[in-house]
């Protein structure tokens, strides 16, 4: 339209003049036509997600760049290695976000990847390394079936095999990580991937220059070598086992039969490749000494390169030692022509080579840093030499030299130089302590010495949270008592200089012990452990069993102390776990006599509030087992029996009234167990009357200490337990209880219910029993007892009654009131008794003057100002109770009756 | 008849009664057992190794016949003996000693066969496998140990092997109290007791610790359930604890895992237990001097036997032989040589025999239909063979001659007899044949 325009402005002057011609001038714009459109186009572009339009995609699990998992796939096979390293980012980003894509095609993606394990690109090989590093491994952590493994493996192998280092070096990269995340894969391809090793290591010159990617494959080496069967040293012993698993034990298990694997094929590539190992390593020396410093890549090239040899040399002897075991009992795992070829000939040979090479680089004066990379070097050659050592004859120079070095080592002369030294010393000393006990038993006597006393030396300052402790128990557990597997000793104790060694260590077991304290209770369970073991297993009568003997001295310190001040110090005892605190009971077993501080120390922790009742159960049962065979006096047990029963504390407050006391509750029956436990020990014990004699005695001694009532009453236990009818009670020891007693009935009154007829708390009245009824037996089995008591209890009234007069104190009248209330109140719980009412029958004497001294108090009280009338009524009333019950008891004849009502 | 043996520490001797009607047999006298120290050896008589004070070196082990309350045959082994146990045809006696070593007899001849030793501290219990093949002895020191006989006799094979034991277990940390095995012989589970308060289980042929299960209180003695479903648990607080070993287990309960119930009447502490031959009647000594025989299926109390004042320490269930009425028969028309053979074994040796003795160790048994008279087992030992071959041999012609003559007559005899014998059968098939053939006439008639 806007075309048309100009043309029919043209047209028109041809036909007439009626319209004026305008002129333009050339190149000039125009103005644009009022009625012109615009016919501008705006676009923007319109970016698709997608490029395939056939595909439906909405709700389709896709990356950043909205591929599907599909598409991703397909590109890592692009010929392009930057579409390729996208699509495993993508694969990266999709899996991340949408963990169920991986589970569900695990075997596609997996069939995918591996087809980049021998990519060119490096870049490409590394993204896909930790792509299965970071994401795919830990995901499919769960189930991988083998043949996702051996997806990946036969790549891995044409890897191995690729004529490009990097990508070969790369392959065993992959290796490892398989290996890393499932150990058994290594047993499939054992003999191939050594196979591999051992190619890659014979070539090793043409990767000298690369050491990084050669310690790479050297990590995976190792790796796999440390999961070869080897006889682990295991500091641990058997004890703390979880056996609680199993629900019944006849039930059918499902045996998932052992991975079985053929160690024949792996020992014969693994004799092919330890010469080469060693052979590597050498190559390295000539690089190493004449330089005066050592790079890091080749210094844990060497070092990966000693593990490898180490850990192949262990492996070996592991073969020889279960060949050993397995001796015609079960078919041996070695074919027997195997047996000498890598046991004894061919492999010692290089390896003696290689080991002398010991000590690496003593000569120079290097650098702190540097020294301490031989140090390591050096303890790890010794490590291999220690290992070998069974079975390889060394040449006594090359085994002094070791012998020297370990002996530097203990004694602390070498040290590291750097700062995590200390560290790092502890870490190689753990590795070599385990070797001690055997090399020491094996080597010539001067060596002998001088190896134990540096070892005493260093464990004695070995501080007490050092993680080096738990080596150097176990070597001395070795070496004192005879091995668990084989039942021999190891040293032989007769020797002096051994034995004083041996008592070196046992004396400062317990100092250790008291020093941890409680901050690794770990260690003291090991610590523990050993002593108990010593207990048991030390020989009769021998100078280690009189050793552990003397050692009760210094462990009283470990329960507690009595400080000079007389308060309590507890020792780490009290706050240890309770399995540890069961293990130092039962140490107290085994002591051939146990001494009495040592006991007076147990005493202190058994008093203590905190200690666990069920650990004190222990202690009585342990000791009365102790008793059982010989190890415990007598009378140090009784008086270990009567201490605790006098002096537990039993928490104040009464029993029935409060709920919310439970506490307390729990606590006083905690009592009465103890009573239980430690009666029915002394009825154990077999004469009862030699025992009750003692008994008798040292609770006679306990008594006028005033214990309180629950105690009191818990000791009379003990008597009733013991004694029989007639009493066998002295008449000393009846004039010294009736004393008490007679204090303790007024005590216990309180506990009789209010009234008898009443229904009340059935707990009060078991309370009430629980009290009275030792006594009650008491007085069954002697007269004299209560006629001493009634008396008693009689002039406590009266006594009261001559200090009142002078004293006009209110609260001492109420004491009186109410301790008179008491008194009647047990004469009638007496009454009640039928036994006890024909004993009180005989005492009528006492009880008429009881009634004389209640009458006079009565006469007195009312002139009395202070007593009120409640009071008055209380007196009184009680008074007619017991005026009725007297009567009842009928042995009054009349006389007597009258001078009573006569009072009134 | 199965009876209840039962024995204690203090002078009460040993009670016997009958399982099942409850009256109380013989009381053998002056007995003071050591726990474990109860024997029934192979059926014919009572063994028992006697508490001693602490001063003398010899222990003493006493032998009582069925019959006779007296002790018949006293021994004085080197130490003191604490347990005793024998195989159950009676040929050897086992015991451990104070000093840990165990001892080997041969009943017969009552020499010590062998002495080894096998603890470092007294040796608490002993007990064969039910095949008899293993030996598994409990000592104070906590300690169990599982002992081939095959291996303790086998000297060489000792030197060979780096320990004499088959197994050695070290996880109870207190004596060992008691312990009881399973069936199976050498695939069995054995269930140990100890004064630190547990009871473990161990399976024999894998030998590791199965399950070790906590008591409130200490265990003294352990009863297997025939089923091997449960085991029975006395306490020294006086009741047994009943553990299960093939349930699965209730994490709450008021006595703690794997503890089912309780067997209680309020007594004092239990020291030993015996499950009858058929497996319902459980059989308990106490510390207070009585024995309680349970039915372990209703749980109650079926009867009670009171023996002494003292405790109760070892509690038997063994199957005695109904000899004393046949033996007055048999000793009517018994040989002259029987009536003169000692009843008992002479007492056991003291120390292991010279070696040239030790070569032709071992006795030759003669097996015997469970009919023939039992107190005059027909074993004899090797030695007393190879005399009479000896013998045999040494003797003169002359006396040989006499001999062939005499067992000449014998023969004669015999055959005359065997002709009488003979003439006899006809005459009775005759007479039988006549007899039928003569009813068979009168009926036909």
């Amino acid at each position: 339209m806007a075309r048309s325009k100009p043309s029919s402005s043209k047209k028109q002057p041809k036909r007439g003049v009626d319209f004026k011609k305008i002129k333009r001038k050339i190149g000039r714009k125009l103005p644009p036509p009022k009625n012109a459109t615009n016919t501008e186009i705006k676009s923007k572009a319109i970016i698709l997600p997608e490029q395939s339009v056939a595909s439906e995609r909405a709700g389709l699990a896709v990356s950043k760049k909205g591929l599907t998992l599909k598409e991703l796939l397909q590109q890592t096979s692009h010929h392009n290695a930057k579409v390729r390293r996208d699509a495993l980012t993508g694969i990266r980003d999709l899996v991340l976000k949408y963990p169920a894509e991986l589970t569900l095609h695990k075997l596609a993606i997996i069939e995918k990847l591996r087809e980049r394990i021998s990519d060119e690109d490096k870049v490409v090989r590394e993204t896909l390394y930790q792509l299965l590093k970071l994401v795919i491994f830990p995901a499919l952590k769960k189930d991988v079936p083998g043949s996702l493994i051996s997806l990946m493996m036969a790549y891995i192998f044409n890897g191995m095999t690729h004529l490009a280092t990097d990508i070969r070096l790369m392959a065993f990269k992959f290796f490892d990580l398989v290996v890393q995340h499932y150990p058994s894969s290594f047993f499939m391809y054992a003999e191939k991937v050594l196979q591999n090793y051992e190619d890659i290591l014979r070539k090793n010159h043409i990767y000298l220059q690369d050491r990084s990617k050669l310690k790479n494959a050297l990590v995976g080496l190792v790796r796999c070598l440390s999961l070869l069967p080897c006889n682990r040293r295991t500091v641990d012993p058997s004890y703390g086992k979880n056996t609680e698993t199993q629900g019944s034990l006849h039930a059918y298990e499902l045996e998932v039969p052992k991975e079985h694997t053929d160690f024949s094929s792996i020992i014969k590539r693994l004799e092919d490749i330890l010469p080469i190992l060693v052979n590597c390593f050498q190559d390295f020396i000539p690089l190493v000494h004449p330089m005066s410093s050592l790079d890091a890549q080749s210094f844990d090239c060497m070092l990966y390169l000693l593990r490898s040899i180490d850990l192949s040399v262990k492996f070996f002897l592991y073969g020889i030692d279960k060949h050993q075991t397995d001796f015609g009992v079960t078919k041996p795992t070695y074919n027997e022509k195997d047996m000498p070829v890598w046991g004894e000939i061919a492999t010692p040979v290089f390896l003696r080579k290689f080991l002398e090479v010991f000590p690496l680089n003593q000569l120079h004066n290097t650098s702190g840093k540097d020294e301490d990379k031989f140090f390591i070097l050096n303890i790890e050659i010794t490590e291999i030499f220690l290992h070998s050592n069974e079975w390889i004859f060394t040449s006594a120079i090359l085994m002094e030299r070791f012998l020297e070095f370990i002996e530097n080592l203990l004694s602390g002369k070498i040290r590291f130089n750097s700062r995590s030294g200390k560290a790092l010393q502890e870490k190689h000393l753990t590795s070599l302590l385990p070797f001690i006990p055997r090399l020491v038993s094996l080597v010539a006597n001067t060596w002998k010495s001088r190896l134990l006393q540096a070892f005493t030396m260093a464990f004695k300052d070995c501080k007490p949270e050092s993680t080096l402790n738990l080596a150097f128990l176990s070597a001395i557990e070795e070496m004192l008592l005879p091995s668990k597997r084989q039942g021999i000793l190891l040293l032989d104790a007769s020797e002096p200089e051994i034995l004083d060694h041996q008592i070196t260590w046992i004396r400062e077991l317990p100092v250790l012990l008291v020093r941890l304290g409680d901050t690794l209770s770990s260690l003291s369970k090991v610590i523990l452990h050993l002593l108990l073991r010593l207990g048991q297993y030390a020989p009769m009568n021998s100078s280690l069993a009189w050793e552990y003997d003397i050692m009760q001295h210094t462990l009283g310190e470990f329960y507690s102390m009595c400080l000079d001040d007389g308060s309590i110090l507890y020792g780490p005892f009290m706050k240890l776990p309770k399995d540890c605190q069961e293990l130092s009971v039962c140490c107290l077993y085994y002591f051939s006599s146990l001494d009495s501080l040592l006991l007076r120390s147990l005493v202190y922790c058994c008093l203590c509030d905190n200690l666990e009742p069920s650990v004190l159960f222990r202690i009585i049962d342990v000791l009365h087992s102790a008793y059982k065979i010989g190890h415990l006096q007598l009378v140090d047990l009784i008086s270990f029996f009567v201490t605790l029963v006098a002096r537990w504390k039993v928490l104040p407050g009464r029993l029935y009234t409060h709920v919310e006391n439970a506490k307390k509750i729990s606590n006083r029956e905690t009592f009465k167990a103890i009573t239980g436990a430690v009666c029915s020990c002394l009825r154990q014990m077999g004469d009862d009357a030699l025992i009750f004699q003692i008994v008798q005695r040292v609770i006679l001694d306990e008594i006028p200490l005033n214990p309180p009532i629950d105690n009191l009453c818990g000791m009379l236990r003990l008597l009733v337990i013991l004694d029989s009818r007639p009493t066998k009670l002295s008449e000393q020891s009846i004039i010294i209880l009736s004393n008490s007693i007679s204090e303790y009935l007024i005590d216990a009154a309180s506990y009789i219910p209010e009234n008898g007829d009443e229904v009340t708390d059935s707990n009060q009245i078991s309370i009430c029993q629980y009290y009275l009824v030792p006594c009650f037996f008491l007085f069954d089995r002697s007269d004299k007892l209560l006629n001493l008591v009634l008396d008693l209890m009689g002039s406590s009234i009266g006594e009261d009654n001559s200090s009142l007069a002078c004293n006009h104190d209110t609260q001492h009248t109420l004491d009186l009131s109410s301790r008179i209330v008491a008194v009647v109140s047990i004469l009638l719980y007496m009454h009640q008794d039928i036994k006890i009412r024909r004993r009180l029958s005989s005492c009528k004497g006492e009880i008429t003057r009881i009634l004389q001294k209640m009458r006079l108090q009565l006469m007195q009280s009312s002139n009395e100002m202070g007593n009120t009338l409640e009071e008055r009524h209380k007196i009184q009333f009680s008074f007619d109770r017991l005026k009725i019950a007297a009567g009842q008891l009928n042995c009054w004849d009349a006389d007597e009756l009258k001078i009573i009502s006569l009072f009134e | 008849m199965e009876v209840v043996i039962a024995s204690s520490p203090v002078d009460a001797g040993i009670g016997c009664w009958d399982l099942h009607s409850g009256a109380e047999q013989l009381r053998y006298r002056s007995c003071t057992s050591t726990p474990h120290g109860l024997a029934c050896v192979g059926q014919r008589f009572l063994a028992s190794s006697q508490l001693r004070d602490s001063s003398s070196s010899s222990g003493s082990i006493l032998y009582w016949s069925w019959s006779k309350p007296q002790v018949e045959v006293k021994s004085f082994p080197a130490e003191p003996i604490h347990p005793l146990v024998s195989n159950s045809d009676g040929m050897y006696i086992i015991g451990g000693g104070s000093s840990g070593a165990i001892y080997f007899w041969e009943v017969a001849s009552g020499r010590l066969l062998k002495r080894w030793h096998a603890h470092y501290r007294a040796v608490t219990c002993l007990f064969l496998s039910d095949d008899e093949s293993l030996l598994v002895s409990g000592a104070e020191d906590g300690c169990i140990r599982v002992w081939s006989l095959f291996m303790v006799f086998d000297d060489i094979g000792m030197e060979m092997a780096k320990n004499p034991y088959e197994y050695s277990f070290s996880e109870h940390t207190l004596r060992v109290t008691d312990m009881v095995s399973g069936y199976g012989g050498c695939n069995a589970i054995i269930v140990s007791a100890s004064e630190d308060r547990t009871c473990k289980v161990w399976s024999l042929s894998r030998g590791k610790l199965l399950r070790s299960i906590d008591f409130p209180s200490i265990i003294e003695a352990v009863a297997l359930d025939p089923g091997e479903h449960v085991f029975y648990a006395g306490a020294r607080d006086g009741k047994i604890y009943i553990a299960s070993i093939n349930a699965e287990t209730t994490s709450s309960n008021s006595y703690g895992k794997h503890i089912i119930g309780t067997l209680s009447d309020n007594s004092k502490g239990v020291t030993c237990l015996a499950f009858s031959k058929d497996g319902i009647l459980l059989v308990s000594g106490s510390e207070d001097g009585t024995i309680r025989v349970w039915d372990a299926k209703t749980h109650n109390i079926v009867r009670i036997y009171r023996l002494a004042k003292g405790p109760v320490n070892n509690v038997l269930v063994v199957r005695r032989p109904l000899y004393s009425n046949r033996q007055t028969s048999e000793n009517s028309h018994s040989s002259f040589s029987r009536r003169h053979a000692p009843l008992l074994p002479p007492p056991l040796g003291k120390y292991v025999n010279s070696t040239d003795e030790n070569v032709d160790s071992g006795a030759v048994s003669v097996p015997q239909t469970p009919s023939s008279d039992i107190m005059d087992a027909p074993y004899l030992s090797y030695h007393v063979l190879t005399k009479q071959i000896s013998e045999l041999q040494q003797q003169s012609s002359a006396a040989t001659g006499m001999e062939v003559d005499r067992l000449n007559l014998d023969c004669k005899r015999s055959v005359e007899i065997v002709q009488k014998w003979k003439e006899m059968f006809a005459y009775l098939h005759k007479f039988c044949v006549d007899e039928l053939l003569g009813n068979d006439q009168t009926q036909t008639q």
